[in-house]
């Protein structure tokens, strides 16, 4: 409001377009930056073929949580309950499959419709008793912190679990690439599809952009909301399904710390390639900023507390991109 | 009215800007524009949409910098870094969208931003209110000082910004299209208030497409054309057609003759004692194919509510409709598309566009069944998307860098285009337009008119919400006139003028008063 906001100053026309510039491919460059600097400094470990395999294997858990978060953002919302959810549904997974002995697939497919189940409600919440999804998706989310404690008594189940259900995730199939990446290759894609190539997409988009125009349009706002609900849903159940995988076992608060990383890449993605708007091709790059950023101080036997405030500071800037980018966009 | 003609060229001037130059992307909003007011005139800018007005303005308030030009205050250069900056250099703007807080009270709105007396640390707003009072009362708010300012009309909105000018002690205030959402009544309070203030050596800049306002008001009115300042009138040669002309750049197209009676064609809408009390009261109409049927009034009347309820925006407490015989009550304005009927929003920036996103995506949003590749494979087909908004831009001769563009770099009179043109693809059976020409040039508001007759001849059923009372016999074959809800007369051929209108809005008013 002050007006003296970077992007409000009396610039030229080039330093504007630098700016614009800058903001739009300053994450792409930092990137860049990151992969070369990381080479330079431990040229044996980190720029290797098994690293960059590992690094995406390590990424896939966290672009597909944030791969559905964004679909939230898109249509204007926040969902802050899918790191919870991740975890309650690597719980239930697991006990699925050891206690109740059902088929791993079944476990799978049961999971995924909770996770649904879970973004209705959320949008229900929203939309119809039109709660602020901030508020809405907090309470619901600590709601599941409750179930998931119910139903595992806060005790880890670990023993039993069937090698099938580890080859999930460590398994590999074409070309030997691990599972994970394959399976996050396939969500990154299709949500990408469905946001910007179909005609649902393209309400979603409009949804975001301005909700009583969309509605003016004939666009049913409170479907496509409660849809993007349930798409960040059901990927906040995939993703806890395959983290249980991965650990071998489930655990009441495994997934939460899901939650920072999908909101920094979310945030990260919508200051990629486009002024300030959210975007799933923006998601994935940004999740790679960050994991690449976790494995370089992993590889130089950096400190725990550095991760945290690597982290954070991700966030701010990235918020911060992201605004400077809308700002240029509007004036 | 005297004529201060202190407009010798020694005389000082108050503001000035030379030369301007701005550019939004790729499209140049102004070409080294020039516009000079001279201490306490009321100064008038004219020119059609897009001629680069509004960003003149947004550039004096310290919204947005120059590319080139300058700007002097008493002759001295200046720049208006923030909208501060431009208060503290003694000028005020009154923008067509009012910023006000709901929950304050009139006085603190009245105060918003503005340095207060303190007592002990403490805001004393007994003093100010006794500052502020006589001033309020001179420029006429009726509302109490201490009153919540929730529900306040706009036009007491426009009084509590002047007030607010005012108390400021602003040598210049920008007024932009302030008759835009004012009734007749309250124009008028508002053009005796612009007379005082040019009395009492307040400048103001008076910001219109109205041009008998215009005529009546100002000394001085520069005219905009493609982002120059084309024309600077004054005394005798300020005169109707002069603005006209330079407004335009020549002569202006003679609009279509209007189609016959078409009370013969078939009943596409009607409506039987539809009701939102208290809003809408018992409305009775049928539109038929093929004409335009006009909604009249004063602001306020029920009119763009009666819309609403037919565009399922609202939902009705009782009554019915039939759609092309068959029963119709839309929960929601998607059953309203599904079933047949476009709407075009009142307020485009807020209610009718995505402003950051292209005009193809804008255009194409009431149309995305028809761009799918196939049912069974719903992809958006990128070209037919390109091609669909290539032709309506070409056949409503929308001005765009390109389809690529964000819609909300375009003026306003072009984003209104874009509006209409979404409905053109998908042939809604009816549509319904809410204030279609509202703050739109003359030579843009004469396409648009021909627009919607075009529509209107190719079958569709039209209805024209519009507070304009010149506006609705040029555009319509019948018109209904609302008072407080209710649907008090029909006027159609011989009847249907402006007079006619104008009396059936205030007769009925005033017969109501009395029972």
């Amino acid at each position: 409001m002050s007006g003296t906001s970077i992007a409000r100053r009396r610039l030229s026309p080039g330093a504007r377009i630098g700016l614009a510039i800058f903001a739009r491919y300053a994450t792409i460059i930092g990137l860049a930056l990151m992969i070369v600097i990381f080479s330079i400094l431990s040229p044996d470990a980190f720029p290797t073929l098994n690293n960059f395999v590992n690094v995406l294997n390590q990424a896939s858990l966290a672009t597909i949580i944030a791969g559905g978060l964004t679909l939230a953002v898109v249509v204007g919302e926040l969902d802050l309950s899918i790191g919870y959810a991740a975890s309650l549904h690597g719980v239930l997974v697991t006990g699925l499959i050891v206690h109740d002995k059902l088929p791993i697939a079944l476990a799978i497919v049961i999971v995924l419709a909770l996770g649904a189940l879970i973004g209705v409600v959320n949008g229900l919440i929203v939309t119809k008793l039109r709660v602020n999804s901030v508020i809405a998706t907090l309470g619901v989310g600590t709601i599941i912190v409750g179930v998931a404690f119910a139903y595992s008594s806060g005790v880890p189940i670990v023993a039993g679990v069937p090698e099938g259900f580890l080859q999930l995730s460590l398994g590999r199939w074409l070309f030997g690439i691990p599972n994970p990446i394959i399976i996050m290759a396939v969500v990154v894609v299709g949500l990408w599809v469905l946001v910007e190539r179909t005609a649902i997409g393209q309400e979603i988009q409009a949804v975001g952009g301005n909700p009583i125009a969309a509605r003016l349009a004939g666009i049913s706002v409170d479907r496509i909301k409660i849809l993007g609900f349930v798409i960040s849903a059901v990927c906040a159940a995939l993703t806890g399904a395959l983290l249980a995988s991965r650990l071998g076992s489930g655990t009441t608060n495994a997934a939460d710390s899901y939650l920072l990383t999908a909101f920094a890449a979310v945030f990260l993605g919508s200051a990629t390639l486009r002024d300030g708007e959210f975007h799933v091709l923006g998601t994935f790059i940004g999740t790679l900023i960050i994991v690449f950023g976790f494995n370089g101080l992993n590889i130089f036997g950096a400190p725990t507390f550095s991760q945290y405030v690597f982290q954070g500071t991700i966030l701010v800037v990235a918020v911060a991109l992201s605004s400077l980018g809308r700002m240029l966009a509007e004036t | 009215m005297e004529d201060p003609m202190a407009g010798t060229s020694s005389a000082p001037t108050l503001v000035s800007a030379i030369g301007i130059c701005k550019a939004y992307g790729g499209a140049q909003a102004l070409r080294g524009a020039t516009l000079t007011i001279l201490p306490g005139e009321t100064h008038g800018l004219v020119g059609a949409n897009g001629a680069g007005k509004s960003t003149l303005i947004r550039i004096l308030a310290g919204l947005t910098a120059p590319d080139a030009g300058d700007v002097l205050v008493d002759g001295n250069p200046v720049v208006i870094e923030t909208p501060h900056a431009a208060n503290e250099l003694g000028m005020s703007f009154i923008h067509q969208e009012l910023a006000f807080v709901p929950g304050m009270t009139v006085l603190e709105n009245i105060m918003l931003g503005l340095p207060k007396k303190t007592r002990f640390g403490m805001v004393d707003w007994r003093a100010i209110a006794e500052d502020v009072k006589p001033i309020a009362d001179r420029v006429g708010v009726k509302a109490a000082l201490g009153a919540s300012a929730k529900g306040l009309s706009t036009a007491e909105n426009w009084l509590i910004n002047i007030t607010r000018a005012l108390v400021r002690k602003s040598r210049l205030i920008v007024m932009d299209e302030p008759t835009a959402a004012l009734s007749a009544v309250e124009s008028e309070r508002l053009f005796a208030i612009v007379r005082a203030l040019h009395k009492s050596r307040v400048a103001v800049l008076y910001v219109s497409h109205r041009l008998d306002e215009i005529l009546d008001l100002c000394q001085h009115v520069t005219v905009f054309r493609d982002g120059r300042s084309v024309s600077e009138l004054a005394g005798p040669t300020l005169t109707r057609s002069s603005l006209v002309e330079a407004i335009v750049g020549g002569a202006i197209e003679a609009e279509p003759k209007r189609a016959t009676s078409a009370a013969s064609r078939p009943i596409i809408l009607s409506a039987r004692a539809l009701r939102r009390a208290p809003k809408v009261i018992d409305a009775n109409f049928d539109l038929h194919a093929g004409e335009v049927l006009g909604l009249g009034g004063l602001v306020g009347a029920g009119r763009t509510e009666l819309a609403r309820l037919v565009f399922g925006a609202d939902r009705a407490d009782a009554g019915a409709m039939l759609l092309a015989g068959q029963p119709y009550a839309p929960k929601n304005p998607a059953e309203a598309v599904r079933a047949g009927i476009g709407f075009v929003p009142e307020e485009r920036r807020t209610e009718g566009l995505i402003l950051t996103k292209s005009v193809a995506f804008n255009l194409s949003l009431a149309n995305l069944g028809s761009l799918i590749v196939s049912p069974a494979l719903p992809f958006i087909s990128g070209s037919r998307r390109r091609s669909l908004a290539e032709r309506v831009i070409r056949d409503l001769a929308v001005k765009t860098a390109s389809a690529e563009t964000a819609v909300g770099q375009l003026s306003g009179g072009n984003q209104q285009k874009v509006l209409i043109g979404r409905w053109l693809q998908s042939k809604p059976k009816a549509l319904i337009l809410d204030e279609p020409t509202r703050g739109v040039d003359v030579g843009a508001r004469g396409e648009i008119h021909r627009l919607i007759r075009g529509l209107a001849q190719a079958g569709a059923a039209v209805m024209v919400v519009s507070s304009e009372p010149d506006e609705l016999p040029d555009l319509c074959d019948r018109v209904l006139v609302m008072v407080e809800g209710r649907i008090v007369a029909e006027l159609s051929g011989a009847t249907l003028n402006r007079q006619g209108i104008v009396a059936a809005s205030y007769a009925a008013a005033h017969e109501r008063n009395r029972s």
